[in-house]
């Protein structure tokens, strides 16, 4: 059991109390004729010293009742001062272990630990504090322990520097940065102030001199675009400085920060995606930003990860590198090159020129209308002027639009002012969601997401092939379900030969799967199949069926497309591979209650048996294609 | 592809006339305490078509559902103006609810809500089960789910 450091016990009293006892103190002396009155000036003084006091009491009882371990398989931490809560967290589980240090506490040379692990919304683990070189070796050591290293001498795997900002590299960054919250509380202030200042400044306004204010306009738009650059500069600035990733053994470490120091460390098995981020300025000079994705980040705490990042999850990619080293570092981190992209079909250009257009014409028409209640006369009709810029914008949209079906990832692009490339490895897909608006049914175009269980997601959108034709659509979602499987059944191969090898059992041989677990050598997965074989049987050979069970349901929604009622229909008309178990259950479900859980059963017998049959074949052929 | 069951047409339905309804009352109340006068009819139009239009989403909705449970995913489609399909792995499956909420009970129906780690979509619920059909499809989700064996589901 180890204790925080002790130097946590004034600082974390300090940090407490000084906003409370500036609180109290502000209330007792100014406002206090009812407060200050009745207690007096000594009184006032009296009261924040027993504030101050019962903080630093609770701090360090915090103090003494905190504590944490590192065993062999969980980090435990046991704390509460009044409610006490024993928590441990196993290795495995730690998606990211991070470090930060402000100015104060780098001066006092503690640090705060934050564990995230997936899901819920909060920190799972917090340290607040211990000393800077205790927060490196609990980072490190939970790397170790993770990796199951028990006998400590593995320590110190070779570090490897991927990635360091040069001080022109960071210009460059903060240059290309646009801030546009302090433009934001800029204009709020300045809205509200300006009436006031008007009032004592009696500027006098020429009547009718439209000219005058579209001057102070563009002037205004200068002026934000300027702060608005200062600031994205100065916090690109704060943020980047001194930025370094490196890889050690299976895990990327990064450090960055000129105030607050950062350290965070994010382990490669954990990553869920990567995002090559660029803008039209970074690409007319050959530069890319990379996001990193785990799945740990809660969404809401850009505090302690990125500031600015607004819950982002990890910005411990690379804030700016040229476009070639970024994709380079793609290529080590996930051995996947930038595909050839799959466009959306090219009448979609249309389809965004006619979106903009639309935009332009409800613009026109709003002016038109204040032009007819406003006194003098207002040019309504320039928005009609941007409709080739809506054209050759729709061109653009549809120019980095695209998807690719790598190897071992699905790569989308989107996006021409921030064009975001995104690499999901199959194995992350979580749920895949085709849709179809009103809109798009009209163009027989379809949106895809991989869906995963990163944190950017939740603000920055999935993985998203948008606009692509139907019966590609349809095909692709069934193609990810089915390479989803693939990938993890390949992975799951991998490791149990690994796991094999490690524990000296005899050497494990491709395409004998089925054999082998019930060899006994590892007992979780043996258990799960010796309780419901039939349902190992109808999973593994689904690779067959699956895809032409895939293929018709993407030919019947690609000629009815139109249709509304397409389920209706298709469902008596379609060729499946069991039609008697299909009218069954139609039959079930318009009749009544009874059946229906009947049928749902014998189908489920049904497909167990045809698929008892052609078992082996399509077992080898998943084999295959999983060992690609 | 399944359908779902006939009746929850009722239930949605029904949740489409209270919506109007409600739609309708305010309407009214609007009409009386507005400054300027409106002709009486304007309410009972307003919720007129809402009734209407709910209804018809309610059952052409009824008439886009759809689920399936494949070898090795769920898959569902639904959606009346933007069709969605979905489909959700087996090994992806966190955890499998069968819900019956006061409405559904009140006509004998239930739903089965799927769970997976994924950021949006996380939850995917299957209304209009019978009781029985959503406790077995709850049941053989979970064993399928369990069969496909997903060890780092995330």
């Amino acid at each position: 059991m180890t204790r925080l450091s002790p130097l946590s016990v004034p600082y974390r009293a300090v940090q407490r109390s000084a906003s409370i006892v500036f609180a109290l103190a502000f209330f007792a002396f100014t406002g206090g004729t009812a407060f200050g009155g009745f207690l007096g000036g000594l009184g006032s003084v009296a009261l924040v010293g027993v504030v101050v006091v019962a903080i630093a009491g609770y701090e360090l009882a915090y103090f003494r009742r905190f504590e944490y371990e590192l065993t062999p398989d969980t980090l435990d931490i046991r704390s509460g001062v009044f409610s006490r809560r024993n928590r441990e967290i196993p290795y495995r589980r730690i998606q990211n272990v991070d470090i930060s240090r402000n100015v104060a506490q780098r001066l006092v040379g503690i640090a705060a630990v934050n564990l995230e692990t997936a899901g819920g919304g909060e920190t799972e683990g917090s340290l607040r504090f211990v000393s800077y070189e205790e927060a490196r070796r609990i980072q490190s050591e939970v790397a170790r322990l993770k990796r199951g290293g028990t006998e400590g001498d593995a320590a110190e795997p070779e570090q490897e520097l991927l990635f360091e900002l040069t001080p022109r590299e960071l210009a460059i960054v903060g240059a290309l940065s646009f801030d546009l919250r302090l433009p934001g509380l800029v204009f709020v202030f300045g809205s509200t102030a300006f009436p006031i200042v008007a009032s004592y400044v009696d500027v006098p306004v020429p009547a009718g001199s439209v000219a005058a204010a579209g001057v102070g306009v563009v002037a205004l738009g200068l002026l934000v675009a300027l702060v608005s650059w200062a600031a994205g500069f100065a916090s690109a600035v704060v943020n980047y400085y001194g930025f370094r990733l490196t890889r050690v053994g299976d895990e990327l470490q990064y450090e960055r920060g000129l105030l607050q120091r950062y350290n965070g460390s994010i382990p490669l098995d954990k990553l869920q995606t990567l995002t090559v981020e660029d803008n039209p300025l970074k690409r007319r000079f050959g530069y890319a930003t990379l996001l990193v994705e785990t799945a740990g980040y809660a969404p809401s705490s850009d505090g302690s990860n990125g500031s600015g990042g607004g819950g982002r999850g990890s910005e411990a990619a690379i804030p700016l590198a040229t476009r070639d080293r970024v994709l380079g570092l793609v290529a080590d981190l996930e051995g996947v090159e930038e595909p050839t992209f799959e466009g959306p079909p090219t009448r979609i250009r249309r389809r965004y020129a006619v979106r903009y257009s639309l935009v332009l014409g409800a613009a026109t028409l709003a002016l038109y209308g204040a032009n007819r209640f406003l006194p003098q006369e207002i040019p309504w009709f320039v928005p009609l002027a941007l409709v080739p810029v809506a054209v050759v914008a729709g061109a653009l949209q549809w120019q980095h639009r695209g998807y690719a079906l790598a190897e071992n990832h699905f790569v989308t692009r989107n996006g021409f002012w921030k064009r975001e490339m995104r690499f999901v490895p199959y194995y992350r897909v979580q749920t895949v969601i085709e849709r179809r608006t009103v809109f798009q049914r009209r163009w027989r175009v379809s949106t895809v997401t991989a869906d995963t269980a990163g944190s950017i997601s939740l603000v920055g959108g999935d993985a998203t092939a948008v606009d692509i034709e139907v019966d590609d659509a349809a095909e692709l979602r069934e193609t990810l379900n089915d390479r989803l499987r693939e990938a993890l059944a390949a992975r799951r191969e991998a490791r149990q030969q690994s796991r094999q090898a490690a524990l000296g059992i005899r050497a494990a041989e491709p395409g004998r799967d089925p054999d082998e677990s019930d060899s006994g050598s590892t007992p979780d997965v043996e258990t799960d199949v010796s309780e419901t074989p039939e349902f190992v049987e109808e999973a593994e050979p689904a690779v067959g069926g699956d895809d032409e069970d895939a293929e018709e349901v993407g030919d019947g929604d690609e000629a009815e497309a139109d249709d509304p009622f397409i389920w209706g229909e298709s469902v008596e008309s379609e060729p499946g591979p069991e039609p008697e178990s299909e009218s069954e259950r139609d039959d079930g479900a318009e009749n009544d209650d009874d059946t229906e859980s009947d049928s749902d059963d014998g189908d489920e017998d049904d497909d167990a048996d045809e698929t008892g049959d052609a078992e082996d074949e399509p077992e080898e052929s998943s084999d295959e294609r999983g060992a690609i | 592809m399944n359908r779902l069951h006939p009746r929850i047409r009722l239930l949605w339905v029904a949740r489409a006339v209270v919506f109007a309804l409600v739609v309708g009352g305010v309407a009214t109340a609007a009409t009386l305490f507005a400054p300027v006068s409106i002709p009486s009819y304007v309410p009972v139009a307003v919720g007129g078509v809402f009734l209407v239009v709910g209804v018809a989403v309610a059952l052409l909705r009824y008439r886009a559902w759809g689920y399936e449970v494949r070898d090795d995913s769920l898959y569902l489609q639904r959606g009346v103006l933007t069709k969605v399909n979905t489909v959700v792995p087996f090994v992806r499956v966190q955890h499998v609810d069968s819900t019956r909420g006061p409405l559904e009970r009140l006509v004998g129906l239930a739903s089965t809500v799927v769970y997976t780690a994924g950021s949006r979509g996380a939850d995917v619920s299957i209304p209009g089960l019978t009781p029985e059909g959503a406790e077995d499809l709850q049941d053989r989700l979970k064993r399928l789910a369990i069969a496909s064996e997903g060890d780092d589901a995330v």
